[in-house]
């Protein structure tokens, strides 16, 4: 069995406005979590408690084999973090933040350091508060990615970049991906980013974990059928129905466990299938999370389906 | 407690400081120079008393407030990226940055006994009085440290760092009238009485506990970015 480098059970912390409920979550070794979500919907802290910096009020947090938050500092020996809202010290640069991770981090690469440096077009000796956000940015995750982490949790990194440093961003990425021990936690509202670099995602909605699984099993299980149903024939029943859109007459069906199998099933319903359409990661994502929070209003405005 | 690390990180305050504090110091060189050329006056002591003054204040309020500046710089997350604890990094907070405001004081401090010492126009009771003041404003800071850490509020470090400067002010007048102060602060040499004894010990004592509490109310938070 794969060794897990992130595992939340049962993770639930209050806030007077927001409150994650009852959070688990298994990151093997190796893998790239995508953990997307709206703004607000519990990722920054998932990703704060998971560093060891917000206490848990109830339910077990284990990083790299350390129980968080009380082994946070041996933990974070081995994580890379890079967030958003992090910044470098703007009076310093970026040699003097390099050097001084270095004097931390024994496992430093300074050639690979040396080679971020001219792949993002950094400048040592220029300040921070010289750099652009894009800069910053690849500052920040160059200053991650040299120490070499076992994990690197990343929040939404790529959020305020322009398309050519969210490209190189997420190069870099996939470069690193190329080390099988190196596991990745990324957040992001960008499913397009996540879809690129993930192979495993996760959809956080209100503070609850809504769904996580495997990116291939996630993307072939979602599908959009549209049918064309002969007057006064009621809609098939079909198992995962998270949404029905169009008419009456000609349907579509968002699926969340598509069955080739389903085809079939529609024609014996005498209903004819006119497409049946992949969904991107986006679509995907919004379907699930308006089904989550539509749930009941469409259980009892759409009484044939079967909702997920 | 890994105290590599917690150098580490005062290294990186003082690193960060060191402009300030140099700029300080020259001031202070400055400062203390003009009340010797001045010949001790009393306009130039007291501008001087009240530009010294200023420039501790000022550093320690600027040195003890680094952890809520950097909340609002968002280098906090950086810092909490490091292998480090929360008592960690108050550790190297509240240490580092009374290490740096000691070494000015300290000299601002040497500089204002040598002074004292080297010129004829102050008499030398007067040093025992200006212990207790600078140690005061020790305590001061260390009050502030303790606010600034704990409540990691801009408003109240604020408002603690202008209660402590007329806090300042206050201790002042109250000390020189004490028996044991006033009675010796003009005579020729420097006399330790018991009441300056006395005064020291409960300046060394609030700046202890002002140090534990902020400790233990750090020790007990749960939530730290």
């Amino acid at each position: 069995m794969t060794p897990l480098s992130v595992h939340f059970t049962g993770v639930s912390k209050r806030y007077p406005h927001f409150s994650l409920d009852n959070i688990d979550l298994a990151l093997p070794t190796g893998s790239i979590m995508g953990f997307v979500g709206a703004n607000g919907a519990g990722k920054s802290t998932t990703i704060r408690i998971l560093m060891g910096l917000v206490h848990q009020d109830t339910g077990a947090v284990e990083v790299l084999g350390h129980p968080m938050p009380d082994d946070q500092a041996a933990a974070k020996r081995d994580i890379g973090f890079v967030s958003e809202d992090m910044r470098l010290y703007e009076a310093a640069t970026l040699a003097w933040h390099m050097k001084f991770i270095q004097s931390i981090f024994p496992r430093w690469d300074q050639r690979y350091a040396d080679n971020l440096l001219r792949r993002f077009d950094l400048k040592p000796q220029q300040k921070i508060k010289g750099l652009s956000h894009g800069q910053r940015v690849k500052a920040a995750l160059l200053l991650a990615l040299a120490r070499r982490p076992r994990l690197l949790v990343l929040d939404e990194p790529t959020t305020g970049l322009d398309p050519v440093a969210r490209h190189e961003v997420l190069a870099e990425l996939m470069a690193v991906l190329t080390d099988e021990d190196r596991t990745i936690f990324f957040s992001s509202q960008n499913t397009l980013d996540v879809e690129q670099i993930s192979d495993q995602i996760t959809f956080i909605d209100r503070g609850r974990i809504i769904d996580s699984a495997n990116k291939e099993i996630f993307l072939d299980r979602w599908r959009r059928l549209r049918l064309m149903l002969p007057p006064d024939r009621p809609l098939p029943r079909l198992p995962g129905v998270v949404e029905i859109g169009g008419s009456t007459r000609l349907p579509v069906l968002t699926i969340n466990q598509f069955d080739p199998a389903m085809v079939a099933l529609c024609q014996d319903a005498g209903a004819a299938v006119q497409s049946i359409d992949a969904m991107t990661l986006e679509e995907i994502f919004i379907a699930n999370v308006q089904s989550r929070r539509d749930h009941s209003v469409a259980v009892s405005e759409t009484p044939e389906s079967v909702t997920a | 407690m890994n105290t590599y690390l917690v150098r580490r990180l005062i290294y990186k305050d003082w690193y960060l400081s060191q402009g300030l504090f140099l700029a300080a110091l020259v001031l202070g060189a400055l400062t203390l120079a003009g009340i010797a050329a001045a010949k001790g006056t009393q306009l130039a002591v007291i501008l001087g008393v009240i530009i010294l003054a200023t420039i501790l204040i000022g550093m320690g309020a600027i040195l003890m407030s680094s952890m809520v500046v950097e909340r609002r710089q968002q280098t906090l997350p950086f810092v909490m990226s490091l292998p480090i604890s929360y008592l960690e990094y108050t550790t190297s907070k509240l240490l580092g940055c009374l290490f740096i405001f000691l070494v000015l004081w300290a000299a601002l401090l040497l500089g204002m006994i040598a002074t004292i010492l080297a010129t004829p126009w102050f008499p030398h009771g007067l040093i025992p009085f200006t212990v207790i003041m600078m140690v005061e404003m020790l305590v001061t800071t260390c009050l502030l440290a303790a606010v600034s850490v704990t409540t990691e509020s801009q408003g109240w470090t604020i408002g603690v760092a202008q209660l402590g400067g007329l806090g300042l002010n206050a201790v002042g007048f109250s000390i020189v009238r004490l028996h044991g102060i006033k009675d010796t602060i003009v005579a020729p040499h420097p006399h330790w009485t018991p009441t300056a004894l006395a005064i020291l010990a409960i300046e060394l004592a609030t700046m202890a506990m002002s140090i534990a509490v902020a400790f233990y109310i750090q020790s007990r938070k749960r939530d730290f970015v």
